[in-house]
């Protein structure tokens, strides 16, 4: 067996053919290994969010009650403390991302008409926050608010962690819109403004409508960056305002996280893909032809 | 058009009072010895620049850099081969392979370094469970430098694939063309004509792979059990703890430099930011 398997390695019509057999049982394993890699949190977070131990230490059978004490504050294991943490996560992530969303894509649009120079100034001043280290910016942000303390006192809390996440959420949105931009075609806002349109409606009726798949992404990325954020979010905070990343930082190492977390975890993850796979099934059965393409008849 | 360009005004304002003017701010209180940021009793000194040279400090940068080193260096020969994979395969709706791999990134972070720190563990949830079903393993790494790099490259692994990815992507097929035409077999084309195109892809992935690993605390922090210092721990001890702004500023503004030179050098490479996202 084995040495037919060498014959054939060898003889040089079956070579290819054995090459390729192999080389796709190595892609095989390889991607199954970045697969485990990737998911290895993932596996134990579900996992955990429908045991029925509290304990991760062991695994006591199947239950949806931490899930029902997400939602139902008469549930025997409601823990009020991670509910207003949750609270707090998504309304500081989905006014940030709202707000990221609309002011980057504006940035965007200014970026797009400035002169070659000015541009790669403002892009290289995008990408501090992108590419700056996580504890720089939220130190930098906490030096600038600490500053302003003796104006408005206990400042620290909601505001303070809104602003630090608009402030790293607008660069991802202007990178996503950016591109999009360089694509339309810049006789449409012209020809929008000649058949009369103000310069201001002629950006929400023709300019938007073209760059809203870069608005989107966006909006994504945005919304990505912010629902998890912790480092930025840990320096920026104060007065006892957490959101679950700065809470659960606390909790770690004193006591046990409350499966309410992995439930909500999970919960978030299976929401965002759904809603992911919505998008991408409308999106591919409107799909024009490529010919159809701005960019090919330019 | 053109005179939208007063949308982006605000804008430069908005960055320069949020980016620049804090490097300011830990400029000057680097030079000095301050109370947070109350300047009563304050007095400028060097004393924070003869505090670099102590232990943690030295400990902190060799454990980030080794750290953030292994894990980039890993993360590129994991990374590169399955965005190459992807870039090649047949698969017609590549959006899903790329959801997949974005897809862990909607986990909370720090929670899925905690659940990464239980599957290392010894008694856990996935071990229990697959007893269960009549398989055992024993893995007990947590506290361990294996167990940080593997946390750091299972927490950055996409940011590596997805730059590389887009770049593949972009690839004319007719230069691959070209380059058989004119003799390359498969392995003179991809080192000839693919990897140098891709380079600008890595060397975004490497950035955003090796800044948050040496630079972060709470991989460290929860996979080592506390029992490591890393420079992201000793800012994060001086500003939260000690409340000890100044030699916090400093060893801010030394990563910042560090972080700018690797800026500096990706916008040489990529001058648009192209392959950031």
């Amino acid at each position: 067996m084995f040495t037919k398997l060498l014959d054939a390695l060898f003889d040089t019509p079956n070579k290819a053919k054995v090459m390729g057999v192999l080389s796709s049982l190595f892609k095989l394993f390889f991607v199954v290994f970045v697969v485990i890699i990737l998911y290895l949190p993932i596996f134990v977070i579900a996992l955990q969010s429908f045991n029925d131990s509290r304990t991760v230490f062991n695994f006591g059978g199947l239950t949806l009650k931490w899930y029902e004490a997400l939602f139902f504050a008469q549930s025997a294991h409601h823990n009020t403390e991670v509910v207003i943490t949750i609270q707090n996560t998504l309304r500081v992530t989905f006014i940030s991302t709202i707000l990221s969303t609309i002011l980057g894509t504006f940035v965007a649009i200014g970026a797009h008409v400035l002169d070659k120079k000015r541009r790669q100034q403002l892009i290289l001043l995008n990408n501090v926050p992108i590419l700056n280290a996580e504890i720089v910016t939220g130190m930098s942000l906490m030096l600038i608010f600490s500053l302003m303390l003796p104006v408005i006192p206990m400042f620290f809390g909601f505001w303070t962690m809104l602003i630090a996440h608009v402030f790293f959420s607008i660069p991802y949105v202007v990178l996503s819109v950016l591109p999009k931009l360089k694509e339309i075609d810049v006789n449409l806002y012209d020809a929008a403004v000649d058949l009369g349109c103000t310069p201001f409606k002629a950006i929400l009726k023709v300019i938007i409508p073209s760059i809203q798949a870069g608005i989107f992404a966006g909006m994504l990325l945005a919304f990505t960056m912010s629902i998890d954020d912790f480092v930025i979010s840990y320096f920026t905070t104060g007065n006892g305002f957490e959101n679950i990343s700065t809470w659960m930082y606390g909790v770690i190492g004193k006591r046990s996280l409350s499966p309410v977390v992995y439930a909500y975890n999970t919960l978030l993850t299976i929401i965002t893909l759904s809603v992911l796979l919505l998008i991408n099934l409308k999106g591919s059965k409107r799909q024009k032809p490529e010919w159809l393409k701005s960019k090919s008849y330019r | 058009m053109r005179k939208f360009k007063s949308l982006a005004r605000p804008y430069f304002v908005w960055m320069l009072t949020l980016v620049a003017l804090p490097l300011v701010v830990m400029v000057v209180l680097s030079f000095m010895k301050t109370n947070g940021v109350k300047f009563e009793g304050a007095y400028v000194t060097l004393e924070n620049f003869t505090r670099l040279a102590s232990p943690s400090v030295l400990v902190g940068f060799y454990n980030s850099m080794k750290f953030a080193l292994i894990a980039t260096v890993l993360s590129f020969l994991i990374g590169y081969p399955i965005a190459y994979i992807i870039s090649k395969s047949n698969i017609r709706n590549k959006f899903l392979v790329l959801a997949a791999i974005i897809l862990p990134m909607w986990s909370n972070k720090l929670l899925r370094v905690v659940a990464i720190g239980y599957a290392l563990s010894e008694y856990n949830v996935l071990r229990s469970f697959m007893n269960t079903i009549g398989i055992d393993f024993m893995i007990n790494l947590k506290g361990t430098d294996l167990a940080i790099v593997i946390g750091l490259v299972s927490s950055y692994l996409p940011f590596m694939i997805l730059p590389i990815y887009t770049v593949l992507e972009k690839i004319d097929p007719l230069l691959l063309e070209a380059s058989k035409d004119l003799g390359a077999n498969g392995f003179w084309t991809f080192w000839k004509v693919v990897f140098p195109i891709s380079l600008k892809g890595v060397a975004t992935g490497v950035i955003m792979v090796f800044l948050p690993s040496a630079t972060g605390f709470a991989v460290p922090y929860v996979l080592g059990n506390g029992n490591y210092v890393l420079i992201g721990t000793v800012i994060e001890d001086s500003f939260k703890i000690g409340m000890d702004y100044n030699f916090g500023s400093l060893l801010s503004l030394i990563l910042i430099v560090v972080i700018f030179g690797a800026l500096f050098l990706v916008s040489k490479v990529d001058k648009e930011g192209e392959t950031l996202l």
